[in-house]
């Protein structure tokens, strides 16, 4: 470890001597600060290795509550990793390591006394690909209540997120049917119905329409507006178009694990400060 | 090489297919060997397990005539002019086969247990368990399988203590009524449907009605025993009429495929006396309900293969429970809690890498394990039930192991994510949605698994287990045959007789059971196959 870490700090010195070039800086002003009260999720320092690969670069970002943030960059650029950090899903994967801090309203996650299984009831997650369980529409839906033990009022919590998930009407007469005899489109939507019955204060969305037509996709897109009335939205995304459209704030991430800018959605697609970012959303590489 | 396609001015061919074809040849011809000489084995024991050769030649005109003609008119008739009668046609055929297999397995129950042990354990111990655990999953009460195999376990320890004291003995077809009548019939009718409740209740009441006719009224008329009359009943006549009323009401002119049982049955009938008019000598038949009803003789005439039917229902139980619970257990350790890196996850590679190899071990030595294990070192008797159980379970669970761990890896890693990604825990994933995918092909190779157990000889023989006992093993410390063992005890008889017939029919049952329990495990992997 104590080798890994040598080796970063002189690759460090390098991009310090690069930066005199002026592309290559990761400036302290491209990251946007968000005032702690409207914080909810704060990294700091945040580093993820995969066995000796370091996948996440001293990741510092603060994501505000109620809103639409979308993480963009080219793959492999440690998008997916960061979300995953959030909830510690990393945790699933033997070699995965972390260091650094990341705090959810205020408190570490990675503390010895969190449960990594309580975050994930309040820090829900949907993937790329649409996985709902292979069982009826409603035991999908109620999956979560019931493995809380909380399944007071069931079936009108289930209605409420198939409601809120934008689905309640094309399923509310098949819900003994297999989730995933759905369309694409309708299986995400379930997934996402799935993932609001447990009522989560955050819910991250690993790039949920990329494997959709654009029809389900742009249903996808204008739920995830309705959701962020009620709740903070993390979208991994590699559609830029997508990102633009949705998001409140974005951050970009470029090769190496590095958080390289940070602010509000429309400043970083007009005027972005970093070359490479501004390389990276006019096409010119990614 | 392109260069000289292109010279001889065709482009498009010179592909040489030449090897393929000759590799297509061989694989053909080896299948082919294979079945044919398969084919070849199974025809020869049964015509010696049936007397097929003692018949004459008149007595199979008769039979052919009989038995063909009215069968193949009716063919003719379901195929050529209502195409869409066939697939009800085969069905109502098949359906009274596939419930007579479940009968016989049902009746081995009911030989091994009496009847009056069903009647206590179900009523303190299965009855309670099951309605308390109905009743908690109906308010969604998450406890509801623990305590139900809680209150399912007392009943269990009080049943044994009532098993000596029973206030009252109701009669034989009683006790079957309530046994297995009411609860499949409640088990058909909340199956119906859920908008009506009405037919529910009809179709229940009609079922027990048609129990208790079974049970009390037939016995008397015709001479069977109730046992035989009931589990007839519910295994053949309730499925028919179940599918027949379902053709009735839904396609109401597909009707006249349902008469195929009548017609075979009914040519089969005109066959047997058409043959016995004609034929002057019909087959000479070893297999018969003697032969599977009485225990071993010296005259071939009088010899019979229960007791190693029942010694093999035995063991196979014993093997089922056994291999199943350890082998399941160690596939979900193997596959989703052993670590994977560091010494441990080395140590979990070798483990996986040898219940592979402890799959080729040859069977001998696991008759050596059990003997030195069960019997010399924990001092089990020799040749009993309880230890041919266990050194077959040991024979089997390294196939059980690794079919489980294929079935287990092959549920997609991305609902497990899902259900980690909800906040459940390890075992919440593993119950909710790892085992309910994984079971069917853990089933299916657990049955196959068992169905090689039941064959085995070898282990049973170093064990100590006998060729040859007489009467059937009544508990686990009973001295045990099996079938096999019993087939290669007669196939050495000095009574040619003994080797030419009796040990063929042996063989006929031997693997009469062996492919109904494959027939269940590929029912159940297509069935799988179907929902996913």
């Amino acid at each position: 470890m104590d080798e890994s870490m040598s080796e970063n700090q002189s690759r460090g010195k390098e991009t310090e001597t690069s930066s005199s070039m002026g592309d290559f800086s990761v400036d302290a002003a491209d990251i946007e600060d968000i005032p702690d009260s409207e914080t909810i999720i704060e990294a700091r320092d945040l580093d993820v290795y995969y066995g000796d690969e370091r996948a996440l670069n001293d990741v510092d970002i603060k994501i505000p509550e109620q809103q639409v943030t979308a993480i963009i960059g080219p793959s492999g650029c440690g998008k997916s990793t960061f979300l995953r950090a959030i909830n510690r899903m990393n945790d699933l994967i033997d070699i995965a390591r972390v260091t650094g801090e990341l705090r959810f309203k205020g408190k570490d996650v990675y503390d010895e006394n969190v449960d990594p299984v309580a975050l994930r009831r309040r820090v829900g997650m949907v993937f790329q690909a649409p996985n709902p369980f292979p069982k009826s529409i409603y035991d999908n839906v109620a999956y979560g209540p019931r493995i809380q033990n909380d399944t007071d009022n069931l079936d009108e919590r289930v209605e409420r997120a198939l409601r809120n998930a934008a689905l309640w009407d094309e399923v509310k007469d098949r819900l003994e049917e297999r989730g995933t005899d759905l369309s694409g489109g309708q299986q995400q939507r379930l997934c996402i119905a799935r993932a609001i019955a447990v009522d989560p204060e955050v819910i991250l969305m690993d790039e949920p329409a990329s494997a959709l037509d654009p029809v389900a996709t742009s249903k996808i897109e204008d739920l995830i507006d309705e959701l962020a009335k009620d709740y903070t939205v993390v979208i991994v995304t590699h559609n830029m178009q997508q990102a633009a459209r949705i998001s409140d704030k974005t951050a970009v991430f470029l090769t190496g694990g590095e958080l390289v800018e940070y602010g509000d959605t429309n400043r970083i697609f007009e005027n972005p400060r970093n070359k490479r970012v501004e390389d990276y959303i006019s096409g010119k590489f990614g | 090489m392109a260069e000289t396609d292109v010279d001889a001015g065709v482009g498009f061919t010179g592909v040489s297919r030449l090897r393929g074809k000759v590799f297509a040849l061989l694989a053909r011809a080896a299948s082919w060997f294979g079945i044919v000489v398969l084919g070849l084995l199974l025809a020869l024991v049964v015509v010696d397990a049936f007397g097929l050769a003692a018949a004459s030649s008149g007595w199979y005109a008769g039979a052919l005539v009989g038995f063909g003609a009215p069968t193949l008119i009716y063919a003719w008739y379901v195929t050529r002019t209502r195409p869409a009668l066939r697939s009800v046609a085969a069905r109502t055929a098949v359906l009274p086969l596939a419930g007579l297999v479940m009968a016989g397995g049902l009746a081995v129950l009911f030989v091994i247990f009496e009847p009056l042990l069903w009647f206590v354990y179900y009523t303190v111990s299965v009855l309670p368990a099951v309605l308390v655990f109905l009743l908690l999953r109906r308010q969604e009460d998450s406890r509801a399988p623990l305590v139900g195999g809680f209150v399912g376990a007392v009943g269990f320890a009080a049943a044994s203590v009532l098993v000596g004291w029973v206030p009252i003995k109701p009669v034989t077809w009683l006790i079957l009524l309530w046994v297995l009548v009411v609860p499949f019939a409640s088990l058909v009718a909340s199956r119906a449907g859920t908008d009506s409740r009405n037919r529910q209740s009809t179709i229940a009441g009609i079922i027990v009605v048609g129990g208790i006719l079974a049970g009390a009224v037939l016995p008397r008329s015709v001479a069977v025993s109730p046992e035989v009359s009931i589990i007839l009943y519910l295994s053949v006549l309730v499925p028919l009429g179940w599918y027949a009323g379902l053709v009735v009401s839904r396609e109401r002119r597909r009707w006249p495929g349902l008469l195929s049982p009548l017609v075979l049955g009914a040519a089969g009938w005109l066959g047997l006396v058409l043959a016995d008019t004609i034929g002057r000598q019909g087959p000479d038949v070893w297999l018969d309900w003697q032969f599977l009803t009485s225990a071993a003789s010296t005259f071939p005439e009088q010899a019979g293969l229960f007791p190693a039917i029942v010694g093999s229902v035995f063991i196979i139980d014993i093997v089922a429970v056994v291999s199943f619970v350890v082998g399941v257990g160690a596939a979900i350790y193997l596959e989703e809690y052993a670590p994977t890196t560091g010494y441990t996850g080395l140590l979990t590679r070798v483990i996986r890498v040898n219940v592979a190899n402890l799959a080729g071990v040859p069977s001998v030595v696991y008759g050596l394990l059990g003997l030195g294990l069960f019997v010399n070192l924990l001092g089990m008797g020799l040749g009993i039930v309880l230890v041919a159980g266990l050194t077959l379970s040991l024979l089997i669970l390294p196939i059980v192991i690794i079919s489980a761990q294929e079935a287990i890896r092959s549920v997609p890693n991305d609902v497990r994510q899902a259900s980690y990604g909800m906040g459940a825990t390890k075992w919440q994933t593993i119950r909710n949605v790892v085992l309910p995918r994984a079971i069917p092909g853990i089933l299916t190779g657990t049955i196959l698994a068992l169905s090689r157990a039941i064959g085995e000889t070898a282990p049973l023989l170093m064990i100590g287990a006998a060729t040859t006992v007489f009467a059937a093993p009544e508990t686990f410390t009973s001295q045990v045959s099996a079938m096999p063992l019993q087939v290669f005890y007669w196939s050495f008889s000095v009574k040619s007789t003994f080797r030419e017939f009796v040990a063929p029919a042996g063989v006929v049952t031997l693997l009469g059971v062996m492919l109904s329990m494959n027939a269940i495990a590929i029912y159940l992997r297509n069935r799988y196959e179907q929902r996913t």
